[in-house]
Parts: structure tokens; C-alpha cells; sequence
């Protein structure tokens, strides 16, 4: 023994309640009901997670497509305007999911390997963002760059997703990470305007259809 | 097989919800000392006394993060109390079974 809970007032502990008359039926009853409680509480809440990416990329996307259809001469979003945008809402997505997560109390590997995971998207997207830049420096038309930024982001989240899903296994996120991928290589074959709508619809309803195949949480 | 056979350090309500509580957790992992009360429902007293048991048979091992108001108390289960939860429930699952096929079979 360490000695962490010696000396730890023990006022309403003299009388613990406990029963040693159990038998076994109450015991299997015991390690269902509280092994299926802890199993809800420690299990990522993906479902949350997912629902939050796609109503993103819905609206996100959606209202990129909408305010720039139709212009001539092809202008896009400001760059600077959707970058930061995005990074606030990335960031807010996380952090969300961080705090629901952290009230749970559980810390260690499992917590130290989503932070990476988490840190990851930040810094991808931050090159992204970066490279961005490089690229309108460079001389790179309005069209180009639009399309460069509707579809690196899903891209660098497809990326990752697909390369954490295998090797759990996890499938369905590991289709999920494919089909982002496919979808951001090809969308932008539709042109600088079309490819914001185009991932809005392939992108945000997949997100929704996983996050609905997730396990419901039998407790909040 | 009797109920004697079964580990009686872990054999009560209160030690057995943490154990497997505890279990759940992923290698690497711990729980901090109030998430534990929150899934157990006991009062931290109780609670208390129920760890101290189980630590001093090796089962769990409790450490102790920072100093003062902010000092956290983290918990988790030892390879020694997993593979006393994993014994304990072979046990119950030889129990029941036996039981079961004690149990006389009803016509009808």
C-alpha cells in the first residue's frame, strides 16, 4: 500500500452497509449492471462527435456554395476569412468532446492517444491553411485555390481517420476515412464553384450515417 | 463447487462494482478517485475503506497526483486484480451453471 488514502478522514465509513450475503446470481447481476455502466461512461462518444463534423461540412460548405454560385468573374470566399472560420470551429468541436470527456475522469494512454489524434487535425489543418498561402503567393488563381481548400480539409480528416479506424479495426469509420479521401481526390473535378456543394452533400450526410451507426450511451 | 470458492475479498457488492468497474478501464488507463464515486455510487468514506482492502491484497493501486487543493487521487486495477476478477468470474460461471442444471426440470 502506498499510503495515498491513509489519514483520509473516515467519519462516514464506520458503517459501510456492506453485505457479505450475496450470492450468485446478485453477483452476476452486479458485474452486468456496473460493467455495462462503466462501458457507457468510458466509450468515446463518436456518435456526438460525427453528428458535429457533419452539420459542419452541411452548412459550412452549403453556405460557401450557395453565396458563391453564380458569380462572374469567380471570386470564392476569402481565404483568410474561411481559414480562420473553420479553425474556430474545428477547435470548438474538439474542445467540446474534450470537456464531455474529461468529466469522466478517466485519464492515461486512452486520453493521451486522443489529444494526438486531436492535435493532429490542428496541425493539418494549420499546414493546409499555410500551404494555402504558399500557393496564392505563387500566383495561384482564385478557381485553384478554392478548390485546393473545399477539398484538402477532408482530405487531411479522411487521412487520419482512415489510418487510426484500420488499426483498431474500426470499419465503418475506416470506410467513413476512404470515402473522404475519394471524395476530396475527385470533387474537385467539378470546378472551383460545384466542388463546395458537391462535398457538402457527399461529405456531411456520411458523417451523419456513421454517427448513427455508432453505439447508443444507455447513460448520459 | 461451493460459494466458499469464491474470492472473498472481491465476493461483496461494494468491492466487486469497483473491481469491475475498474476493469473496464484500458491498459494504461486510471480513473480518478470521484469518477470511480460517481460510477459506484458510494460515499467517498465507503468507498475509501473498500479500496484500502483491495490494495492491501494487490488488487488496485492508488496514486497520488500534485499537492494541496489541487492534489488528484487516481486509481487502477494491478495485472494481480485482474486476474482475480478474471478467476472470481469463472467460479460465479461454474456456480450458476451448476445451478442450473440442479435446478429440476418441470413438466407439463
Amino acid at each position: 500500500m502506498n499510503g495515498v488514502l491513509e489519514g483520509v478522514d473516515m467519519n462516514d465509513s464506520a458503517g459501510t452497509g456492506e453485505s457479505t450475503d450475496m450470492d450468485p446470481a446478485a453477483a452476476a447481476a452486479i458485474i452486468s449492471e456496473a460493467g455495462g455502466r462503466a462501458r457507457d461512461t468510458f466509450q468515446p462518444r463518436r456518435r456526438v462527435t460525427f453528428t458535429i463534423w457533419g452539420v459542419l461540412y452541411i452548412f459550412g460548405y452549403g453556405v460557401i456554395w450557395l453565396l458563391t454560385r453564380g458569380q462572374h468573374p469567380f471570386r470564392g470566399p476569402m481565404p483568410a476569412t474561411f481559414a480562420a472560420i473553420s479553425l474556430i470551429a474545428v477547435f470548438a468541436a474538439l474542445a467540446t468532446v474534450e470537456q464531455a470527456r474529461s468529466e469522466t475522469g478517466l485519464r492515461g494512454l486512452s486520453a493521451i492517444r486522443r489529444r494526438g489524434f486531436e492535435l493532429s487535425v490542428l496541425v493539418g489543418y494549420g499546414a493546409m491553411f499555410t500551404l494555402e498561402g504558399a500557393l496564392a503567393r505563387a500566383g495561384a488563381s482564385r478557381p485553384v485555390l478554392d478548390v485546393f481548400g473545399a477539398a484538402t480539409p477532408i482530405m487531411v480528416i479522411g487521412l487520419l481517420y482512415l489510418a487510426r479506424s484500420v488499426t483498431l479495426p474500426d470499419w465503418p469509420v475506416a470506410a467513413l476515412g476512404l470515402w473522404l479521401v475519394i471524395v476530396a481526390a475527385l470533387s474537385g473535378y467539378a470546378g472551383a464553384q460545384a466542388v463546395w456543394g458537391i462535398d457538402a452533400i457527399a461529405v456531411g450526410p456520411a458523417f451523419l450515417l456513421v454517427a448513427a451507426l455508432q453505439p447508443r450511451r444507455h447513460r448520459s | 463447487m461451493s460459494e466458499d470458492e469464491l474470492n472473498p475479498v472481491i465476493h461483496t457488492p461494494a468491492r466487486l462494482r469497483i473491481m469491475v468497474t475498474l476493469a473496464t478501464l484500458h491498459d494504461g488507463d486510471d480513473l480518478s478517485f470521484t469518477g470511480l464515486q460517481d460510477l459506484t455510487g458510494m460515499t467517498p468514506g465507503n468507498l475509501i475503506t473498500h479500496l484500502r482492502k483491495l490494495e492491501d491484497a494487490g488488487y488496485v493501486s492508488t496514486h497520488k497526483n500534485g499537492s494541496g487543493v489541487t492534489a488528484r487521487t487516481s486509481v487502477t486495477l494491478t495485472h494481480g486484480g485482474r486476474d482475480a476478477l478474471d478467476q472470481y468470474t469463472t467460479v460465479l460461471q461454474e456456480l450458476l451453471d451448476s445451478a442450473r442444471h440442479a435446478r429440476p426440470q418441470t413438466t407439463t
